[in-house]
C-alpha cells in the first residue's frame, strides 16, 4: 500500500508559517494520515499552512477531502464567501495534481505557489 | 495483424490495494501506448471508482474486484466488476463549486472526477449480483 511521509518546517514570513511537505501518494487508504499530521501541527499551534505537494505524485478526492478538512480546522468566523483560505496555501503541485485542483475547483479557495519564498511572505 | 493486447488484473477488495491498481493501470498503459496525460486521468478515474467498490459496496464484507483493459482503436476500454451490493450513481450529487469550501459537503467527488476524467461511465448491475463499471477514454492510444 501507499504510505506517506511528511517534513514540517516553519518560516517566518509577515507571520509564522508552518510548510507542511507531504510525499507519497494521497489516495483513500493514506489521506487520513495527512488529515492527522495536519491536525497534529494545528493543535501544535500552527496557525498559517503552507501546504508542499511537490513529492506528491498522486492524489485523488480522499486526498481533496483532506484538505477540505484542513481548511475547516484553520477557517476561523471571518473565513466566508468564496474568497481564497488566507490561512491554508498550497505549494509547487505536480501537473497532473493541478489538473485536479482545477476540476473540483479547489483552485477557487486556496492559493497556489510554485515558488516557496513567495509562498510564504503571501501569508 | 497482431494480437488483441488484454490486461487483468483481480484484487481482494481492500484499500490497501489502491496503489497495486495504479500500477496495473500504469503498465498497461504504457504497454497499450496510452499518453500520460490520458494516462492520468485513466488512474484517477479508476482509483476512484475501485475506491467506490470497496467502501459503498462491499463496506466491511470481503470480496474480489476485477479489472480489465484493453485497446480498441485509439480508446482505452477498462472494465471493473465486483460482486457487491449494486451502486447508483445517479443518488449522489455532484460538487457544489459555487459554494464556500467551509459549505461545501464533503463527497461526491470520486463520481464526479470519474466522469470527467473519461468519455463514457457507465453504471450497470449485473445479471445474477455485482456491478460492472465501464469506462471509455478515446484519444488516448497514440
Amino acid at each position: 500500500m501507499a504510505t506517506l511521509n511528511f517534513m514540517v518546517g516553519q518560516e517566518q514570513g509577515n507571520v509564522a508559517v508552518t510548510v507542511l511537505r507531504v510525499e507519497g501518494d494521497i489516495d483513500a487508504a493514506t489521506h487520513k494520515t495527512l488529515q492527522d499530521k495536519a491536525a497534529e501541527v494545528i493543535e501544535g499551534g500552527a496557525t498559517h499552512i503552507l501546504l508542499d505537494l511537490g513529492g506528491v505524485n498522486y492524489m485523488g478526492s480522499a486526498g481533496f477531502r483532506a484538505i477540505h478538512a484542513m481548511t475547516n480546522m484553520l477557517a476561523d468566523e471571518e473565513s466566508s464567501g468564496l474568497s481564497k483560505s488566507p490561512y491554508l496555501k498550497l505549494l509547487n503541485p505536480t501537473e497532473a495534481v493541478g489538473r485536479v485542483i482545477k476540476t473540483l475547483g479547489f483552485d477557487v479557495y486556496l492559493d497556489i505557489y510554485q515558488d516557496r519564498n513567495e509562498a510564504i511572505s503571501s501569508f | 495483424m497482431s494480437a488483441k493486447q488484454v490486461f487483468d488484473l483481480s484484487i481482494k477488495a481492500s484499500l490497501d490495494n489502491l496503489l497495486k491498481v495504479r500500477q496495473y493501470i500504469n503498465q498497461a498503459g504504457e504497454r497499450l501506448g496510452v499518453s500520460e496525460s490520458a494516462l492520468a486521468d485513466l488512474r484517477l478515474a479508476v482509483d476512484e471508482a475501485v475506491t467506490n467498490v470497496i467502501i459503498h459496496g462491499y463496506g466491511d464484507l470481503d470480496g474480489m474486484v476485477e479489472l480489465h483493459m484493453e485497446g480498441q482503436g485509439n480508446a482505452v476500454i477498462i472494465r471493473i466488476r465486483d460482486k457487491a451490493k449494486t451502486f447508483d450513481p445517479s443518488h449522489v450529487n455532484a460538487p457544489q463549486l459555487d459554494t464556500a469550501l467551509k459549505d461545501r459537503p464533503f463527497g461526491g467527488m470520486g463520481i464526479f472526477l470519474i466522469k470527467k476524467m473519461t468519455d463514457e461511465a457507465e453504471f450497470l448491475p449485473l445479471p445474477g449480483g455485482g456491478n460492472e463499471i465501464r469506462l471509455v477514454k478515446r484519444g488516448a492510444i497514440g
